[in-house]
């Protein structure tokens, strides 16, 4: 047993913990107090076993585990380094919220076979957490393909034919995407027999050797391989997949799928291909256009939203283009700006779906048209809502500013400033979207006859119109709020403190290291 | 020698063969005694192999001449690591099936146990037969023994069954026919029938017109009993319609010992260096894999039968595997012969759970499956595992040999191969999520069958399937984290020279 709390295994505890969670989760589906009682002291336990290795590699470098081999030079190998180990710490810090969040919210709306959403949630953050500590291709897709299959069920949860119909969507894009990675894969390992990320790249030497057509071929197939990054034309199986519960669509925006996407891509950018083939082969360049093309058209998109959630969904793909924009930049400040994106965007998006899916739980609306006022009813959320849209836009003092201008000094860093031009024109178009939900859900009047709340049988008499406060209505209610107002809180305090969780520190090594 | 004459390797054979023709006698005298015999003599035969395996593996490749007589005049069994492996794959699944058969066969086969025991026997003595064998007309008897009870055993099963098993008995002795005619032609060219003895001897003749047309029809002959496409049609009727243990066991192996011959005569008998380069059979076996890959993927999409589809998915893999063979390097025949093995137990897998879902809701269509994940969670746990084996999702071992075979195909420059072998992959994520869909969503709007959360009352498969198809899930898994254990243990020595 001791040797599980040694230092060099602690990537594997991490790894084990949800998968120990999710067993049981299953065996104790009887019993629906244990059962969410396991997820959270599992997701406790991830976060400390995260955090615990975070000061330990921003000082003494990435620990190594080698567990057994898989192929000829490629083993099970798992490495935490500054880039997995933020993309871990996000994780896991929000699947903590998430299950807090996801109790209030599945137990409100009566969710039909919750065992099932609780494990296969519990798998979907084993891989995720497995993708953010592998140390080579073939261990990353191993978990990556989990990640696609065990979200499937999590999709698809509602069993209407919308969400089925999703659900088949998602996979349809995503193992099709697999399919691609493993095709990059395997020419990697034909080319150069050995598929570990080292910073610099490792496809380096082979580029005399190979015609660079094949060299940019290969990278585009793992660019479809990142699916899961949705980027622009491969994107409509993140809108559509808005139909789950609210608690997926923090799982897929902000916990751990389309993060897993990017960090995919920022392992191949930097770690297979490296700064300089991409540069020689001009794939940084295309790397970036992709990514303008997505910022702009995805904002383009979301304006025309009339569901809350699906309106959010664009935002997402917006806001991962400016991780992928970050990433195709190729400069020291970009690349910090798209690290610090990823659980800064997250802790933001949780907010924003965890506020979508409370106003659709305790006040029973979707769309956008029909939240006139709405913000008197849910001041909380509301106000939550407000924070993180501002921090979506990248307005000073939240988050987002932080990373939004880590990435803008690195486009003028590069020179080429019409990407500045890009940043600057979709966090304005940001706001042509985020701000009228705001403004009708505060200053809108709300019709009288909706003043009541979705769940009919729990209906409490509101004392006078001037104090109808849905959120106090049940203690439930508090297992959404809470977390939302927790991440709410979290976005303004990353701003001033962008080191908490060593996260900056974790940037600033990660880059260190790969210029 | 006193080790090459270890009796462990005709016990694999003697014990089954002489019990075979025990269980009438015991049977009627006492019917429910066979079970217990029957596989008693399996475990008997499957011990036997795992220490003929053991002694392989550290002592190097074991000759056993029968009734002392030395080759090329006596029958010689020649066993290296990869029979051997072989062996010990067919005697494990068939163990396994015969323990899960306990409560399966008096339903399915009501008053036929007697008959089904002793045949299942034989049909295992014609296996092992095949596999062990050093003789090139010895392993003709064993074909015929083996198919022979399989045309019987098939026969038992639902209406239609009959006309299945006709059909096969017709391709299958056109098959056997072909196989003969090869061996005869061998038999003029080289006056030996001993495949150590044939192979020393064929260098020397050069590249005859007989020769190669004996090469040819070998070819011919075990390519209809594999079921290779075009000459596959024989297949998914008989293993659809065969009464569900009997499919258990047979589909899953009987296709792939006969790949195992493919491999043993094109690189044991004949020589790797005649096959690719003198014969260039190798670009034709590519080819044809690669049609049967896409046939048999498209196809299976078609079908409403969990069997049937699964008959398919076979005549799929069998061209991987041929394929494999054809790419003609070494990775690419580690992963065919790795994919003989991995195939084996995953259809053995997904043939169990139709065997399961087939016992507690009468029928094998794709309906069948509907809220198998509420009534049983277990089957439907090994039908997941076995299905993401299929598809090739790691950790399971359908990846690893996948992996080979595409990065054979790579080395090869077969891209035709490579993007069949990818679309195949897409199209048995189709398949399987479209049983998976039925399985999972009970409220799914439009199916008329709406149910609430626990309406569905759990009724498991009975234990002793339950037991054998956890054991065969797990053994998914553990093969692929093994597979370098296996490959390099097994597989790597037996990769001939020249590649």
């Amino acid at each position: 047993m001791a040797v599980l709390f040694s230092l060099a295994y602690r990537p594997l505890v991490a790894v084990l913990i949800p998968g120990l969670v999710s067993i049981l989760v299953l065996f104790s589906r009887r019993r629906p107090n244990l059962r969410e009682a396991w997820t959270l002291i599992g997701s406790a336990a991830l976060f400390a076993t995260v955090l615990s290795m975070n000061q330990r590699v921003v000082k003494g470098g990435p620990l190594e585990l080698f567990l057994f081999p898989l192929f000829p030079g490629v083993a099970f190998h798992l490495r935490a380094d500054a880039p997995g180990l933020i993309f871990a710490t996000t994780s896991s810090c929000l699947w903590i919220l998430v299950s807090l969040y996801a109790i209030g919210y599945m137990r409100t709306l009566k969710e039909h076979a919750q065992t099932r959403f609780y494990f296969c949630f519990a798998v979907a953050l084993f891989s995720a957490v497995g993708v953010a500590f592998s140390a080579n291709l073939v261990t990353l897709f191993l978990f990556y393909e989990i990640l696609t299959l065990s979200t499937y069920p999590l999709v698809a949860h509602e069993e209407s034919p919308e969400a089925i119909s999703a659900g088949h969507k998602y996979l349809a894009y995503l193992l099709t995407g697999g399919v691609f990675f493993l095709i990059a894969i395997l020419m990697t390992y034909h080319w150069v027999l050995t598929t570990n990320f080292q910073p610099g790249g490792i496809l380096g030497p082979v580029s005399g050797a190979v015609s660079p057509w094949a060299l940019r071929i290969v990278f585009v197939c793992f660019l479809i391989g990142c699916v899961k990054a949705a980027w622009m034309p491969l994107h409509a199986w993140l809108p559509s997949a808005m139909v789950a519960p609210t608690p997926v669509s923090a799982l897929l925006h902000a916990v751990a799928v389309v993060k897993a996407g990017v960090f995919c891509v920022i392992r191949i950018v930097y770690y297979v291909f490296g700064v300089d083939l991409m540069a020689s082969l001009g794939l940084g360049g295309f790397l970036a256009l992709v990514a303008s093309f997505t910022l702009i058209t995805a904002n383009l998109y979301a304006i025309g939203q009339d569901n809350l959630k699906r309106r959010l969904a664009y935002s997402t793909i917006n806001q991962l283009s400016f991780i992928l924009l970050g990433v195709a930049l190729l400069r020291p400040m970009a690349l910090k700006g798209a690290l610090l994106h990823i659980p800064f965007h997250g802790f933001m998006k949780i907010t924003l779906f965890l506020c979508a899916g409370a106003i659709a739980a305790i006040a029973g609306k979707k769309e956008i048209s029909r939240m006139q006022g709405v913000g008197r009813a849910l001041p909380m959320t509301m106000g939550a809502f407000m924070i993180g849209a501002f921090g979506m836009c990248g307005a000073p003092p939240l988050a987002g500013f932080l990373s939004k201008w880590h990435i803008a000094l690195g486009a003028v860093e590069s020179g080429h400033l019409i990407f500045l031009g890009v940043i600057l024109a979709g966090s304005l178009l940001d706001v042509v979207y985020f701000f009228p939900v705001i403004r009708d859900a505060f200053f809108g009047k709300m019709p009288e006859s909706e003043m009541l709340p979705a769940d009919s049988e729990e209906r409490v008499a509101p004392l006078d119109k001037g104090t109808h406060w849905m959120e106090r209505q049940r203690p439930l209610y508090l297992f959404m709020v809470v977390p939302l107002a927790v991440t709410a809180l979290f976005s303004i305090l990353l701003c001033f403190f962008p080191d908490m969780f060593s996260i900056y520190d974790l940037a600033t090594g990660a880059v260190s290291n790969l210029f | 020698m006193a080790l090459s004459q270890t009796p462990f390797v005709v016990c694999a054979i003697i014990i089954p063969l002489l019990t075979a023709f025990a269980i009438p006698l015991i049977g009627y005298w006492k019917k429910s005694l066979c079970y217990f015999i029957a596989n008693a003599a399996l475990l008997a035969a499957l011990l036997s192999t795992v220490v003929v395996l053991n002694l392989v593996v550290r002592h190097g490749s074991l000759d056993y001449h029968l009734g002392g007589w030395a080759p090329p005049w006596g029958i010689a069994f020649r066993v290296d690591t990869l029979n051997a492996l072989m062996g010990t794959l067919t005697a494990s699944l068939f163990f396994l099936v015969g323990i899960s058969s306990k409560r399966n066969v008096p339903r399915e086969l009501p008053y036929k146990e007697t008959p089904f025991y002793a045949l299942f026997l034989l049909l295992f003595t014609g296996l092992m037969g095949m596999i062990f064998t050093g003789d090139l007309f010895n392993l003709y008897v064993f074909l015929e023994v083996g198919s022979l009870t399989a045309y019987a055993l098939i026969a038992m099963g639902e209406p239609g069954a009959m006309v299945a098993s006709f059909r096969y008995l017709i391709m299958g002795t056109v098959g056997a026919s072909w196989y003969l005619l090869g061996v005869g032609y061998l038999y003029i060219t080289t006056g030996s029938l001993n495949m150590a003895d044939v192979a020393r001897i064929l260098p020397g003749i050069g590249a005859s017109k007989a020769v190669l047309s004996g090469f040819a029809f070998l070819l011919i002959g075990i390519a209809i009993k594999m079921a290779l496409f075009p000459v596959h049609m024989w297949l998914p009727d008989a293993y659809t319609k065969a009464p569900s243990t009997v499919s258990a066991a047979i589909a899953p192996i009987m296709t792939k010992v006969m790949a195992y011959i493919l491999i043993r005569i094109s690189f044991t008998v004949f020589r790797a260096d005649y096959v690719i380069h003198t014969v260039r059979a190798g670009q034709g076996m590519v080819w044809f894999g690669t049609l049967a890959i896409l046939f048999g993927g498209i196809t299976a999409l078609a079908q409403k039968d969990f069997k049937r589809m699964l008959t398919f998915i076979i005549v799929a893999e069998i061209g991987y595997i041929v394929g494999g063979v054809g790419l003609a390097n070494a990775t690419a025949l580690k992963g065919a012969l790795f994919h003989v093995f991995n195939d084996a137990v995953m259809m053995a897998t997904l043939f169990m759970v139709a065997m399961m879902v087939t016992h507690r809701t009468g029928g094998h269509g794709i309906d069948r499956f509907f809220g198998l994940f509420s009534k049983m969670p277990l089957t439907a746990t090994v039908f997941t595992v076995g299905a993401l084996a299929v598809i090739g999702v790691p950790p399971t071992c359908g990846f690893f040999s996948k992996w080979y075979l595409l990065l054979g195909g790579i080395q090869a420059g077969q891209w035709g191969f490579v993007a069949a072998l990818l679309i195949c992959t897409l199209i048995n994520v189709a398949l399987f999520f479209r049983v998976f869909d039925k399985g999972l969503y009970l409220h799914a709007a439009g199916t008329g069958h709406e149910l609430k959360e626990g309406e569905l009352g759990i009724q498991e498969a009975p234990w002793s399937m339950v037991v054998v198809g956890l054991i065969l899930a797990s053994a998914l898994v553990v093969i692929g984290i093994g597979n370098q254990f296996i490959l390099e243990t097994f597989i790597q020595p037996v990769v001939p020279k020249g590649f």
